[in-house]
């Protein structure tokens, strides 16, 4: 699976207009973010919060309707906790993205209304992913190389010199057992093991 | 280039979802080709956002939304979007890959009538149809005047008629005004919206012809 703390970096939120005085747009973006990395309940809640009430008032002139107002808030309220992981802070605010949800949602809810018809045609006509972001060879091996290294990180640290050393800084084993002043024998070990785990840990992940 | 481009106004109504499918279809059918209206419309959509968004008078209590949150946060799925795999399209001996919005459309199979050929989308969208329409080189459609309107998006090939000569991405949009009679010579394939009733009001001898049928 993709690493979502990459594409997450929500220093960068494009189009952004840093401007205090404006809505608190780089805090959802934050939110937003926590939520697709960590499924974390407390931003979520924060996001919760500030969009109900707004996308109730959207809902409510859009339908004429409380009830179905209350089902859109629904609709993308659990679109926004189910699909944060689709996000990109690079492509625009939080704000910008809830709104292409709901869009969405109101689209198939009024298409449901008049054809009483359930079907999502939104997800064909605004898709939440682009193609780009699906095959980008760089990006994916960006990726990869990024969680390689969150597992060496996880290495007991002995195991990690070796590994550093001989793949990242590119000394021979000789050269490292001299460096570290452990025979050469203790280094092939150590990267045996080291590489036996790395193989485990990716090979799980990739199951 | 592409010259020909939906208007603001229809721009708009796309960025809010207030266009009827078949259309949206077509407009994001558009932006897959045209960069700068893709471009407008994600400035109108943050616009949007901003306009509805941004206020702080607030507003509704929070208990009415108190269930729900539970309710949406007692389940850790994440859903998938729908796959995207590209789809082609065989026609006229050669193989062309059909913008996103279009392929991930129910399509019926090609009716063929002379040079033409015309395959409907499987889109419920009241008295719009919007169909691919196939013109083999050498094709026309004879002059004919629209009562309603009609969209033509040219995915492929080209086509002129007395306005000029149109290429992949036009988008190019006919109502009762104009009078033409497209001809192509190396072949087009393009996606059409037409609103049918009106045709239908204008009486029935375009029923009984089998193109003004076909198009439609």
């Amino acid at each position: 699976m993709v690493d979502h703390a990459l594409r997450c970096d929500s220093r960068a939120v494009a189009g952004n207009k840093t401007n205090m005085e404006q809505a608190p747009t780089q805090a959802l973006t934050d939110a937003l973010c926590k939520v697709a990395q960590h499924r974390d309940k407390r931003a979520f809640a924060q996001l919760f919060e500030y969009f109900a009430p707004k996308i109730k008032r959207f809902g409510v002139k859009q339908f004429g309707n409380e009830a179905l107002a209350m089902e859109l808030v629904q609709e993308t309220l659990t679109s926004v906790w189910r699909k944060a992981h689709l996000y990109h802070p690079d492509r625009g605010a939080a704000t910008t993205w809830v709104y292409t949800v709901m869009r969405n949602a109101s689209f198939d809810a009024l298409r449901k209304m008049k054809s009483n018809k359930e079907e999502h045609i939104s997800e064909d006509i605004w898709p939440l992913l682009q193609e780009e972001q699906m095959a980008d060879p760089d990006f994916q091996d960006h990726l990869q190389s990024k969680q390689i290294q969150d597992y060496i990180s996880k290495l007991p640290l002995a195991q990690q010199e070796v590994v550093k050393g001989v793949y990242f800084q590119e000394m021979s084993q000789e050269q490292l057992a001299e460096h570290l002043s452990i025979p050469v024998g203790t280094v092939k070990s150590r990267l045996r093991l080291a590489l036996q785990k790395l193989r485990a840990e990716i090979g799980d992940s990739n199951d | 280039m592409i010259k020909h481009h939906p208007t603001e106004q229809l721009l708009i109504q796309f960025s809010q979802g207030a266009l009827p499918a078949t259309l949206s279809i077509a407009v994001a059918a558009h932006l897959e080709l045209c960069e700068c209206c893709r471009i407008k419309v994600q400035n109108l959509e943050q616009s949007n956002a901003e306009a509805l968004f941004t206020d702080f008078e607030d507003d509704m209590a929070q208990d009415e939304f108190a269930n729900l949150f539970e309710q949406i946060t007692a389940n850790d799925d994440i859903d998938m979007p729908k796959g995207n795999a590209p789809q082609t399209l065989n026609y006229q001996n050669k193989t062309i890959e059909l913008p996103r919005a279009i392929a991930n459309s129910q399509l019926s199979s090609f009716v063929q009538l002379g040079k033409l050929a015309r395959a409907r989308l499987q889109v419920d969208d009241g008295e719009l149809r919007a169909s691919l329409l196939q013109i083999a080189a050498g094709g026309e459609i004879p002059h004919h005047t629209h009562t309603g309107f009609e969209l033509t998006l040219l995915l492929d090939g080209e086509f002129s008629d007395e306005s000029g000569a149109y290429v992949p991405g036009d988008f190019i949009w006919l109502d009762g005004r104009h009078h033409h009679s497209p001809a192509t010579e190396s072949g087009c394939l393009c996606f059409t919206v037409v609103n049918s009733a009106l045709h239908f009001n204008k009486g029935l001898s375009k029923l009984l012809n089998p193109i003004g049928n076909l198009i439609y």
